[in-house]
C-alpha cells in the first residue's frame, strides 16, 4: 500500500498541475468568446467552442481524478469508509468544479449563453480557490481566496485565452477581423497581466513575508522561479504588443511573428500553472521558520569544487531499504503518505554527485556539439550521446535496485521514484532518435521537431514538481537551487528551439544559438552539482 | 528534450505536502510525567479533525487510537492520553488540510 501511495501523492501534483492547466483553458475559453462578441466569425466560433468543450471535459476528469486520488490515500492511511471520506472540503470544492465544467460543456454543445458561461466559469474558479493555499490559511483567509480567486481568473484569461486567439489567427476571417479581435485580445491580456501581478503580489507577501524567507525556503525560491517565467511571459507579450501596434499604425497586417510568440507564450504559461502546482504542495515560506538555510549556507554549498571523476565502491553504499515499512520504523515529524526516506551517507552523496558530474559533461559535450552543428555536419549527430546517458542512468540512478541492487527489475517497479526513472530512460531513447533523426534531415523538423521543446517544457515542469519533501526542509532546498536554474534553462532552450522551427527563416538568427547555450549551462549547472 | 528526463533520474523524488507542525505538546523528544497527558499539535493551515487521526505507539508496540477533539481555532488537533506507564511512546499523526492535502508525521516523547 505504501509503494501505491507514493505514487498517488506523486501523481497528485501532476493532477493539480494538468487541472490547472485545463482550468485556465476553459475559464480562458468563456472569457475569450466574450471578448471576441461580434468580431468572431461562425467558423471561428464553432471551432472554439469545440476546444472549449473538449477543455471543459478534460477539466472535470482531472479534477475527478485528483479528488480519487486524495480519497484513497484517506481510505487507505485511515479507518474511514467512502462516504465520510466523501463529505470532506476537497470533494465539495471538486463538485463545484465539476458542475462548472459540466454546464459549459452543455452550453458549448447547445445555446451558447454568454452570462450562464461567465457563472460556470466563476464556480470552477471558486472551487479551485477552495484548494489553494488561501482555504487553510488561518489569518486574513476570505481576502487571500478572494485574491487567490482573482489570479486565476486573471491568468486564466491571459494565458488559458491565447490559444484561442491563435484559433481565431489561424482560421482567419475578414481581413480586418484577425487585427481587429488582436487588438482588442491586447486590451484584455493588459489588464488581466495587471490583475495577476497585483493579486500575486498580496498573496506572495502573506505567504512569504520576508526576504529572508523569499531567499532561504523551497517555496520562496520556486516563487522566484515562477516570477523569472512570468517575466519572460511579458517579454513575449511585449514583443506581440509592438506588432499590434505597428498593425495599429497601418503597417502590414502580417500577424505571423505575433502567433509563433503567442506560441511560445502559451507553453510558457503552461509551464508557470505547473509550477504553480508545485508551489500549493509546498508549505507557505512564511510557515517555515526553523530550517531555512542562510546565505553563508547557499554559499557555502553553491561554492564551484573540482568534478567528482571517481565513484565510489558499491559495497560502502547504504544497504537497500526493506520495499515495506516496518510498523515500528521510526518516522520524520512531518511528511505525506508514502514518502519513503532516504539518510544518505557520504558514500551515498559521493555516488550521487559522480551521477551528476558525469551526466553534466555528456550534457556539456552535447551543447558544445549542437553549437559546432551549425557549421560541421558530423556534430549533427549529437543526440546519440543521449543513449550513453541514457545507460548510464538507468545503471546508476538507482544503485538498491537492477541491475546493481539486490531488488530485481520487476519488483523495483513498486518503488514510484524507479517506475518513473524507467520510464524517463524508455522517454530519453525515444526522444533521442527523434532528435538524431531531425538534425540529420532524416525526417522533416517542421511537426517532428516540435517534439524537442515539447519534451522539454513538460521535462522542465516535472523537474519543478520533482522533489518536495517535507523530512529536511533544509536539504530540499540546496537541491531545489539546483533544480531550479535547470528547468529555467530548459524551458528556455525548448521555446526557443521551437521558434527556430515554427518562425519565418530571416528571424531565427538569435533563438537558433540560444538553445545550445542553454545546453552548454544545464551541463556546467550539473558539473558544480553538489550535495554537501 | 531528453535532457530533463535524464535530470529527472538524477533527484530524488517525493510526494507533496504542505501541513507542517509549527508547536507540540509533548514536546519533540520532551520527557512529561504520566499517567495522564494531555496532547496538542498545531499546524500552520486550517485541518479537518473529522478526518485527522493521532495513534499512540506504546512502549511495547501497540498501538492505540485516539479520540481526536478541535481546538477554536480550527489549526490544532487536541487528545488525552489516559494511564501511560513509563517508558517511550511516539504519537503518530495524520491531517487532512482544509485545501485537501494529506500529511503526517510523529512525535516522540518520553513518560515518567
Amino acid at each position: 500500500m505504501t509503494q501505491l501511495l507514493d505514487i498517488f501523492g506523486f501523481l497528485s501534483v501532476l493532477l493539480r498541475g494538468i487541472s490547472l492547466s485545463f482550468e485556465a483553458l476553459t475559464t480562458g475559453g468563456v472569457l475569450f468568446l466574450w471578448m471576441a462578441r461580434g468580431l468572431e466569425g461562425k467558423e471561428v466560433r464553432e471551432r472554439a467552442l469545440r476546444w472549449l468543450t473538449r477543455a471543459a471535459a478534460a477539466l472535470a476528469i482531472a479534477q475527478l481524478l485528483l479528488a480519487s486520488a486524495n480519497s484513497a490515500i484517506l481510505i487507505g492511511t485511515t479507518d474511514l469508509r467512502p462516504a465520510e471520506v466523501a463529505g470532506a472540503g476537497f470533494w465539495k470544492a471538486t463538485l463545484l468544479v465539476l458542475a462548472g465544467a459540466m454546464i459549459v460543456v452543455v452550453l458549448a454543445r447547445g445555446l451558447w449563453i454568454r452570462s450562464a458561461a461567465l457563472l460556470a466559469a466563476s464556480a470552477i474558479l471558486a472551487g479551485s480557490t477552495m484548494l489553494s493555499h488561501s482555504a487553510a490559511r488561518i489569518e486574513h483567509r476570505w481576502i487571500l481566496m478572494g485574491l487567490t480567486f482573482l489570479h486565476h481568473a486573471a491568468g486564466g484569461a491571459w494565458i488559458g485565452g491565447l490559444p484561442y486567439l491563435l484559433l481565431a489567427l489561424r482560421r482567419g476571417g475578414t481581413d480586418s477581423e484577425p487585427a481587429q479581435l488582436t487588438r482588442r485580445f491586447s486590451r484584455l491580456a493588459m489588464a488581466s497581466v495587471a490583475l495577476l501581478i497585483a493579486a500575486g503580489a498580496g498573496l506572495g507577501l502573506s505567504y512569504v513575508g520576508s526576504a529572508a524567507a523569499l531567499g532561504g525556503t523551497t517555496y520562496g525560491a520556486m516563487l522566484l522561479a515562477k516570477v523569472i517565467l512570468t517575466g519572460i511571459l511579458l517579454l513575449f507579450g511585449a514583443l506581440n504588443l509592438r506588432i499590434v501596434r505597428a498593425v495599429r499604425g497601418g503597417a502590414s497586417p502580417d500577424l505571423l511573428p505575433l502567433r509563433r510568440f503567442a506560441e511560445a507564450e502559451v507553453g510558457i504559461g503552461f509551464t508557470v500553472l505547473l509550477t504553480a502546482a508545485s508551489l500549493t504542495s509546498t508549505p507557505p515560506a512564511v510557515d517555515v521558520l526553523v530550517d531555512r538555510v542562510t546565505g553563508p549556507e547557499i554559499v557555502q554549498r553553491m561554492r564551484p569544487r573540482w568534478p567528482r571523476m571517481e565513484t565510489p565502491a558499491f559495497a560502502d553504499l547504504s544497504p537497500a531499504s526493506k520495499l515495506a515499512i516496518p510498523e515500528n520504523s521510526r518516522l520524520p515529524g512531518s511528511f505525506v503518505p508514502g514518502q519513503l526516506q532516504h539518510p544518505n551517507t557520504p558514500a551515498d552523496i559521493a555516488w550521487s554527485e559522480y551521477n551528476h558530474h558525469w551526466a553534466g559533461l555528456v550534457v556539456l559535450a552535447m551543447g558544445i556539439l549542437a553549437v559546432f552543428s551549425r557549421r560541421f555536419r558530423w556534430a549533427r549527430h549529437w543526440p546519440l550521446a543521449f543513449f550513453g546517458l541514457a545507460l548510464f542512468l538507468l545503471v546508476r540512478a538507482d544503485s538498491e535496485n537492477w541491475p546493481l541492487g539486490p531488488r530485481g527489475f520487476w519488483e523495483s517497479f513498486q518503488v514510484a521514484e524507479v517506475a518513473q526513472h524507467r520510464l524517463f530512460v524508455l522517454l530519453i531513447v525515444m526522444f533521442a532518435i527523434f532528435e538524431w533523426a531531425v538534425q540529420t534531415q532524416r525526417i522533416a523538423p517542421r511537426r517532428a521537431g516540435l517534439v524537442f521543446p515539447l519534451v522539454c517544457a513538460v521535462g522542465g515542469a516535472l523537474l519543478m514538481t520533482h522533489s518536495h519533501s517535507l523530512g529536511n526542509v533544509k536539504e530540499e532546498f540546496l537541491a531545489e537551487l539546483s533544480h531550479i536554474p535547470l528547468a529555467l534553462l530548459a524551458v528556455a532552450a525548448g521555446w526557443c528551439r521551437w521558434l527556430e522551427i515554427r518562425l519565418p527563416r530571416d528571424r531565427t538568427q538569435f533563438v537558433a544559438w540560444v538553445w545550445p547555450v542553454c545546453f552548454v549551462l544545464i551541463g556546467a549547472v550539473l558539473i558544480l552539482y553538489r550535495e554537501s | 528534450m531528453p535532457i530533463m528526463l535524464a535530470l529527472g533520474l538524477l533527484f530524488p523524488t517525493g510526494a507533496p505536502g504542505h501541513a507542517i507542525v509549527l508547536s507540540a505538546k509533548p514536546a519533540v523528544n520532551e520527557v512529561v510525567v504520566g499517567p495522564d497527558i494531555p496532547i496538542k499539535l498545531r499546524f500552520n493551515s486550517r485541518v479537518d479533525t473529522r478526518r485527522s487521526r493521532l495513534t499512540l505507539v506504546t512502549p511495547d508496540g501497540s498501538q492505540i487510537s485516539l479520540a481526536v477533539g478541535e481546538a477554536p481555532s480550527g489549526d490544532s488537533l487536541v487528545a488525552e492520553a489516559k494511564g501511560l506507564k513509563a517508558g517511550a511512546y511516539v504519537l503518530r499523526w495524520q491531517v487532512l488540510a482544509s485545501d485537501g492535502h494529506i500529511t503526517r508525521g510523529e512525535v516522540p516523547f518520553r513518560v515518567q
